[in-house]
């Protein structure tokens, strides 16, 4: 009997691993996302952040919601466990920390420029740039998993790989950021809604 | 020749010990330590919501305590949206930074965050000498070599650390339940540094 709830166990676990793809399941993936990404206008969708650190007992947990408007508007708006928002707009970073309202000007941050299309990309799904990263394809149920390491030092000092999942419309539903000392920041979007009208106020500091 | 005097009388009320500008009764005590058991739990995740205000700067985060076991702290300070911007391991005779992002890595700001937060999560300290004022029993401790007094009433409610006979920093522990300070401010007197931690779990 316990024999066959190993074999069970065993069975299932391998049903849902990943495994690689094949170059033509890869170009198939790669260009479902990237149409997806050219026909996203606007997004907004219900996020939960989970931060991993090896030495805590548990994750940290942050929720909140995601605005975005293309070509480039992005707010990050957390409401639990407190209020917090974050605006990407015109290279600059609008801060809203429980009512203290702050900006910091990031125009002469190429590192903010590189971090901010990343975002965007990242959670278009669209982040398929060869030149900028190493990029492994896996197929995991009826999901993909795509692994970008970026190639620059100084960015890889910061993320060593971004781990995204695409459900079977090549949409963005996980985005794993992972730092070099292996901890994490997860964020799984939920009740996403693409091309719903999104007005230019909320991005409003 | 008067005003001599008077300068004198000044100059001696200046240089007054902590104690006593304080005010404080020194009395006996058996008590040999000193226990700030705030983050003492080795199962517990201490995180706060953190607001630094240095300069007519601010800046946001949280900050993330853990006890690893016996007298070994992490504590950690990320961005809301995850970004680690300091990773220090501390005890009570060895702090290391285990990750500073490049632009906070200051030996002088590395040195001020080592004494606060060394202070800060301290467990247990030893008691040179004892003293009241008013509902508050007072012990001075020394941590890294400074003068440190905590009062404590039904809890520990205050820790300030000395220099040169002045008050430099304070300590506030506030809301306390479950031997969690929910409320924590750090206070510089010589600099414009405050530190405000509100606990979010």
């Amino acid at each position: 009997m316990r024999n066959i709830f190993i074999f069970c166990f065993i069975f299932i676990s391998t049903i849902q691993a990943q495994k690689p793809m094949n170059s033509a399941e890869a170009l198939t993936l790669k260009n479902l996302v990237k149409q997806q990404a050219k026909t996203t206008k606007t997004i907004t969708s219900q996020f939960t952040q989970y931060k991993h650190m090896d030495f805590l007992s548990n994750d940290i947990i942050t929720k909140g919601n995601l605005y975005f408007k293309a070509p480039d508007l992005i707010k990050w708006s957390y409401t639990e466990p407190f209020t917090y928002s974050v605006i990407f707009k015109d290279d600059q970073l609008y801060i809203n920390d429980e009512g203290k309202k702050s900006n910091i000007d990031m125009s002469a941050s190429k590192l903010f420029k590189q971090l901010n299309s990343l975002i965007i990309n990242s959670v278009k799904g669209d982040m398929f740039d060869a030149e900028e990263f190493n990029i492994e394809y896996y197929k995991s149920g009826e999901n993909s998993l795509v692994y970008f390491k970026p190639k620059d030092k100084k960015s890889a000092a910061f993320i060593t790989a971004f781990h995204l999942t695409f459900n079977a419309e090549g949409d963005v539903e996980i985005v794993k950021m992972i730092e070099p000392s292996g901890d994490y920041t997860k964020i799984i979007f939920n009740n996403k809604v693409l091309n719903n009208p999104v007005s230019d106020a909320l991005f409003n500091h | 020749m008067r005003y001599l005097i008077i300068s004198c009388f000044f100059l001696i009320v200046n240089c007054a010990s902590y104690p006593k500008k304080q005010e404080l009764i020194l009395q006996n005590t058996t008590l040999n330590t000193i226990t700030n058991s705030y983050f003492s739990d080795v199962n517990q995740d201490y995180v706060y919501k953190a607001a630094i205000d240095v300069y007519d700067n601010h800046f946001g985060g949280l900050l993330i305590v853990k006890k690893i076991d016996q007298g070994n702290h992490r504590v950690v300070f990320t961005s809301e949206m995850g970004k680690k911007l300091f990773d220090f391991s501390i005890t009570k005779t060895d702090f290391k930074v285990n990750y500073i992002l490049e632009q906070l890595d200051k030996k002088l700001l590395i040195n001020i965050l080592k004494r606060d937060f060394t202070a800060l999560v301290q467990e247990n300290s030893l008691v040179n000498k004892s003293f009241t004022i008013e509902n508050n029993q007072v012990f001075q401790t020394s941590i890294l070599n400074k003068k440190h007094y905590y009062y404590v009433s039904k809890q520990l409610n205050k820790i300030v650390r000395t220099g040169s006979l002045k008050e430099k920093v304070q300590f506030l522990f506030s809301d306390i339940s479950n031997n969690i300070a929910h409320n924590i401010s750090i206070i510089h007197s010589n600099i414009k540094l405050e530190i405000t931690l509100k606990s979010i779990y």
